[in-house]
């Protein structure tokens, strides 16, 4: 403990958290003078300038890696670095977004509590230590029920947020209780020394630890509630229904990427070395990934084909996106049995998909912000029925969000549907431990992925065939239509030329090429 | 990235910018009037810039400039990259394409006056002439579909301008689909060359790959004919030449551009970069060479019958391209770079007089009312002496009058022949017949040509009643580029080659054609042949002679012996009739067949998609809104997770 290396890692890690810190602080101020002086634009103006500060801060201040990653409660790769810029980027639209829901008696409170959560998940991504790890997690659920209560109206905004917190205070409750056991086990907070002790736990047992595998069990439970793994996805639907749209957008994306981020973390998949992990496949557990993989791609398709509820439908949605972005986790653990270096690692793809989902998520919230009114909010499907008369723009851009929803190429939701189908593709396709699950794997995705389009077309019929029996009004939320604009030209972009991103996400998740045990690279 | 690449950048950057004014422009009424403006400018500029890079590429320090590959996409072995090739041969396609389409566009903006597609016309032309050059310039193979495709859409788009037209639409369906037939097998043909050419597609990288390791020459003769198989449809090359006559429903300055000048060239063009391959074939090369001459005959014939000027022209274009295959096909016997300089140099000056013949005639339709049958209107000299005068060029250039354009290029092609039936190519009997297959259709050409001026120009003077009182000449806007056309159609072939040998010494720096040498390659200086001279001109006095000692009175009379060779071409032999009998009829029939089939696959269909549906409605009762049973889910799905832990672990 006295090791000046030791010193000198712990004092110097504040310099790596600068534009987090930005955030929070602002944050506070907006919430303490928020409650003398509540000005809508005011605090729009103050948010975006926190987070350009951040985004400034970011592309100027890249202080040096901590020297000791074993003591560091902090890692700067990256992976973090590519979070980061998610979160800053994800953060700014949603501030555009949030102009719709925000009047002056909440504007503070609202922009507040979104500032903290953007610094959350950015705080996740470079999270090293457990203790880190939970609090960046916490970080973005609680202003998260606070946002949820936020603009309450009505019995069916306080049902979902009540069950929203009740849900989640249950999952982080699961989520701590698999971190003290990795404690127990390993004697270290750590994430470096974790991945290393469980290693040796399963090395002198002579087969998986069961207690590690408990432990490993738990964390999946916690964050299976983030991501929206079946089972514990039940909160979904009942929330997105109830739920204000703009913080809906904010919950059906930033605790995916927090959550996907902080599995990936504890199960040592993004670090510096992805072969050596603590969990390879024939611990079992990327059996047990792939299990909810399948159940979470299946149920929330199947299920979102029933839905006449917009939202309901958006809920199980991302039920279904989250199976697929499992998908590259589980390639992503295939990575020790690789003979030769893939050209896809399964979690590059998964970060591809991540901002696609992104995009194609945020976008339609955002238009379901635009066009809802306080006297007409759309619930049902049947509300967008006529759009492309009434708004051509804005229907326009659903349909783009739906075709990348669904996967159509162009769109940035292909690209990614395409790497993460590639991933398990060039996973081994016979191994001891997992047999030719990979390969099943990709072809029940596509079938998913069929299903899919069948409740996606639809809104696009109805908005493309019928015409309205009530149009919706026009909308004068700017900064909102903005949000959306930007969001689609992302999608369509993205879709066109993916290389960019490919390359990001390639460099923030390390494919080694040193896999090759038997042959190396030859083909 | 050097400065040609630059260029050439800026070049491709201009019409597209210009697509997207046009486009935008539409949405006020004042602005689409002024929809032209963007493409002439965009076109002029880039025209200019042309000339500059063409300046800068003869200064000779680098044969070629390739831009930083840029990658596209990537996905495992396939890397596409955006990457360009500026040398001579791009330079030279590149000034030709901006300079006649700066002309054609001044053209349509007096010709499309007042139409209510005004602002899409110029929007589909911008985006032609941006494809037309990404065309030209791409250095990899799946950029290059990508622009092939997109002149592709452009051409469909503007056959079917007048889309309210039953025929315009069906003659834009047709010709998309019978390219599409060709482009089938041209991407067959580049995968079969990305898998034996070490997983490059980028043109270069490919050609080089396979120079160092020769594949099997039947692979690559398969891979050739498949990349031909694309040529064959862009540029209506027997048998797919059907759809051009057809394509002539569209606005004429678009016959001018798309379907004489650029796009139906784009096939030469491509054999002619690829030359490093077909060198490599002797067989596909002399395949190449008989389609060409199959269908130069074919479409000369079938243009003798003809009463719709454009048509008659079409048949034409048809006709010359299918001259520059067999020019093309002669590069295995002699040297590839003669060969590809003599069709490059056909393609060249046929630009001109073609486009110029089209615009002509396009200036007559105008002033009769859209009425474009030769029959029905003769002796224009007195009413449009410009167009008269403009026409004459280009006919007489087509004809191969001697010293005009189309005589030295011509000229070129039976030379090619010549010099590859006396080489020790095994295929030399072959590529005698095909000289005198080409001697033929030049006659031909030179008498239909004449045919089609003498009924149009002479005579007394008829008008049809369409023409109404407007019968005059077109206005400066339209008269203007006729006039700049026909000085190029008349003096541009013979300034460039045949004394100083200009083009085809520039052409032959292009790398693709210095590296493609045939081993067994006659070679071949560029020397003026008196013998193929007088030949050639004996055909086009005398073709044109019996046109007019025929035509002279305006009008057609009867031929006694000969009337049944007439109708026979008039119909077209019949062969639109002959592919319906033989493709059309039977695929509707398999059709029907199929839709049955189809019936039967979608009550299956139904029966499967409702699958989802029952399990949905199965599970769907545990979404039941009580957050004490969600928690329970919750904690009895992590229980689940926890005993399939223990029992796979202790198992």
């Amino acid at each position: 403990m006295t090791d000046p290396l030791y010193q000198q890692t712990l004092t110097g890690i504040f310099r790596h958290v600068i534009p987090e810190i930005t955030l929070i602080a602002t944050a506070c101020v907006v919430l303490l003078v928020g409650s003398v002086v509540n000005r809508r634009w005011l605090w729009f103006v103050v948010s975006l300038l926190a987070v350009t500060a951040a985004m400034i801060v970011t592309g100027t201040i890249r202080p040096k890696p901590p020297e000791l990653i074993a003591a560091s409660p902090l890692i700067a790769d990256a992976a973090a670095a590519f979070i980061r810029w998610v979160a800053l980027i994800t953060l700014a639209v949603m501030i555009f977004v949030a102009w719709g829901e925000t009047d002056r008696t909440n504007a503070a409170e609202y922009y507040g509590c979104l500032l903290i959560t953007g610094a959350g998940v950015s705080l996740v991504g470079r999270a090293n230590d457990l203790v880190t790890l939970f609090l960046a997690l916490e970080l973005l659920s609680i202003p998260t029920y606070i946002l949820l209560y936020l603009p309450v109206r009505e019995k069916r905004n306080q049902e979902a947020a009540t069950k929203y917190f009740l849900l989640s205070v249950m999952s982080a409750a699961v989520l701590l209780f698999g971190f003290s056991y990795l404690y127990g086990l390993t004697g270290s907070l750590n994430l470096a020394i974790i991945a290393e002790a469980i290693a040796q736990a399963h090395a002198n047992a002579d087969g998986p630890h069961p207690m590690a595998m408990l432990a490993a069990v738990m964390v999946l439970g916690g964050i299976g509630f983030r991501i929206t793994a079946v089972p514990f996805h039940f909160y979904a639907p009942d929330v997105y229904e109830g739920g204000p749209p703009g913080v809906i957008a904010q919950l059906a994306f930033l605790p995916k990427v927090a959550g996907f981020v902080a599995l990936a973390r504890i199960l040592g998949l993004l670090g510096p070395d992805p072969k050596n992990i603590p969990f390879p496949p024939d611990t079992q557990l990327p059996l047990l990934l792939w299990a909810m993989a399948i159940l979470t791609m299946s149920v929330g398709n199947v299920l979102a084909l029933l839905q006449d509820n917009l939202r309901r439908m958006l809920a199980y949605s991302s039920v279904a996106h989250g199976g697929y972005m499992l998908m590259g986790v589980v390639v992503a653990s295939s990575l020790p049995d690789a003979t030769t270096t893939p050209d896809v690692g399964g979690l590059d793809a998964l970060l591809v998909y991540l901002v696609a989902y992104g995009l194609m998520t945020l976008g339609v919230f955002a238009l379901i912000v635009f066009l809802s009114t306080a006297e007409r909010p759309v619930q049902a499907i049947d509300d967008l029925a006529g759009l492309s008369q009434t708004h051509p723009i804005s229907a326009a851009m659903m349909a783009i969000f739906f075709f990348s929803l669904i996967g159509l190429p162009l769109t940035a939701g292909f690209a990614g549907k395409l790497y993460l189908f590639l991933g398990a593709l060039n996973a081994p396709p016979q191994t001891a431990a997992m047999g030719n699950l990979y390969r099943v794997m990709a072809i029940i995705a596509a079938i998913n992925a069929a299903v899919g389009a069948y409740y996606y077309l639809r809104v696009v019929g109805v908005m493309y065939l019928r015409t309205a029996l009530h149009p919706l009004k026009r909308s004068w939320m700017v900064p909102t239509f903005l949000a959306a604009l930007a969001l689609a030209g992302g999608t369509l972009v993205f879709g066109i030329y993916p290389e960019p991103l490919a390359k990001a996400a390639r460099t923030a998740a390390l494919i080694p090429t040193s896999v090759g045990k038997s042959v190396s690279g030859s083909r | 990235m050097s400065e040609p690449t630059s260029l050439a950048l800026a070049i491709l950057a201009l019409p597209l910018a210009a697509a997207v004014l046009a486009w935008l422009s539409a949405a006020l009424p004042a602005t689409k009037k002024l929809a032209h403006i963007p493409l002439i400018l965009a076109c002029a500029a880039a025209a200019v810039l042309a000339f500059l890079l063409l300046e800068k590429m003869l200064d000779g320090h680098e044969a070629h400039y390739i831009s930083t590959p840029l990658t596209w996409f990537a996905a495992g072995h396939l890397q596409v990259h955006f990457t360009i090739t500026v040398d001579a041969l791009a330079t030279i396609m590149l000034g030709m394409i901006t300079f006649i389409a700066t002309f054609i566009a001044l053209f349509s903006s007096g010709y499309m006056h007042g139409d209510r597609g005004y602002a899409r016309f110029f929007a589909v032309m911008s985006f032609f002439v941006f494809s037309m050059c990404g065309l030209v310039l791409a250095n990899n193979f799946l950029l290059l579909v990508a622009f092939w495709e997109g002149v592709g859409l452009c051409s469909y788009l503007l056959i079917g301008y007048y889309f309210a037209k039953p025929s315009a639409a069906a003659a834009a369906r047709k010709a998309f689909l019978v390219t599409r037939l060709g482009d089938t097998g041209f991407l067959l043909g580049i995968f079969l060359l990305w898998k034996m050419g070490g997983w490059h597609t980028d043109l270069d990288s490919l050609f080089s790959h396979i120079r160092d390791n020769p594949p099997e020459s039947g692979l690559l003769t398969t891979a050739c004919l498949l990349l031909f198989c694309g040529a064959v449809g862009k540029s209506a090359q027997f048998p797919l030449y059907v759809w051009l006559p057809d394509a002539m429903e569209g606005p004429t300055p678009v016959s001018a551009l798309i379907h004489a000048a650029t796009m139906v060239t784009a096939g030469v063009y491509l054999l002619a970069r690829c030359a490093p391959l077909f060198v490599l074939s002797p067989e596909a090369q002399v395949i190449v060479a008989w389609i060409g001459g199959t269908t130069a005959l074919l479409a000369a014939f079938l243009a003798l019958g003809q009463t719709d000027l454009k048509r008659i022209l079409a048949y034409s274009t048809v006709s010359q391209l299918g001259y520059m295959f067999m020019a093309l096909g002669t590069g295995g016997a002699i040297s590839p770079a003669f060969a590809v300089s003599a069709a490059m140099f056909h393609l060249f000056t046929h630009a001109f007089f073609k486009a110029l013949l089209f615009l002509s005639a396009g200036s007559v339709m105008h002033a009769m009312g859209n009425v474009i049958d030769i029959t029905r209107f003769s002796g224009l000299r007195k009413v449009m002496p410009i167009t008269h005068i403009t026409f004459l060029c280009g006919a007489a250039a087509l004809a191969g009058v001697p010293l005009l354009s189309g005589f030295w290029s011509k000229d070129l092609i039976l030379e090619s022949l010549t010099e590859a039936s006396e080489s020790a190519s095994p295929y030399s009997a072959s590529y005698f017949v095909l000289l005198l297959v080409a001697c033929l259709t030049a006659w031909l050409t030179a008498f239909y040509t004449f045919r089609a001026y003498f009924l149009t120009f002479w005579g007394p003077e008829k008008l049809p009643e369409e023409a109404g009182d407007h019968a005059h000449e077109s206005p400066r806007s339209m008269t203007l580029p006729l006039m700049v056309l026909a000085v190029g159609a008349v003096v541009v072939g013979g300034v460039l080659q045949p004394f100083t040998h200009w083009f085809s010494d520039f052409l032959g720096t292009s790398p693709s054609l210095t590296e493609a040498q045939a081993p067994a390659a006659r070679l071949v200086e560029h020397h003026l042949n008196g013998v193929l001279l007088a030949i050639s001109t004996v055909l086009a006095l005398t073709g044109i002679a019996l046109a007019f000692v025929l035509y002279r009175h305006g009008e057609e009379k009867p031929l006694g012996g000969i009337d049944t060779l007439f109708a026979l071409s008039r119909n077209q032999l019949y062969i639109d009739e002959l592919y319906s009998a033989l493709v059309v009829k039977p695929a509707e029939g398999l059709a029907f067949l199929l839709r049955v089939f189809d019936g039967f696959l979608d009550g299956l269909t139904r029966l499967i998609a409702a699958i989802p549906r029952f399990l949905a409605s199965l599970i769907r009762p545990l979404q039941n809104g009580l957050v004490q049973f969600y928690a329970l889910a919750m904690a009895l799905g992590l229980a689940v997770f926890v005993a399939f832990v223990i029992f796979r672990v202790a198992r």
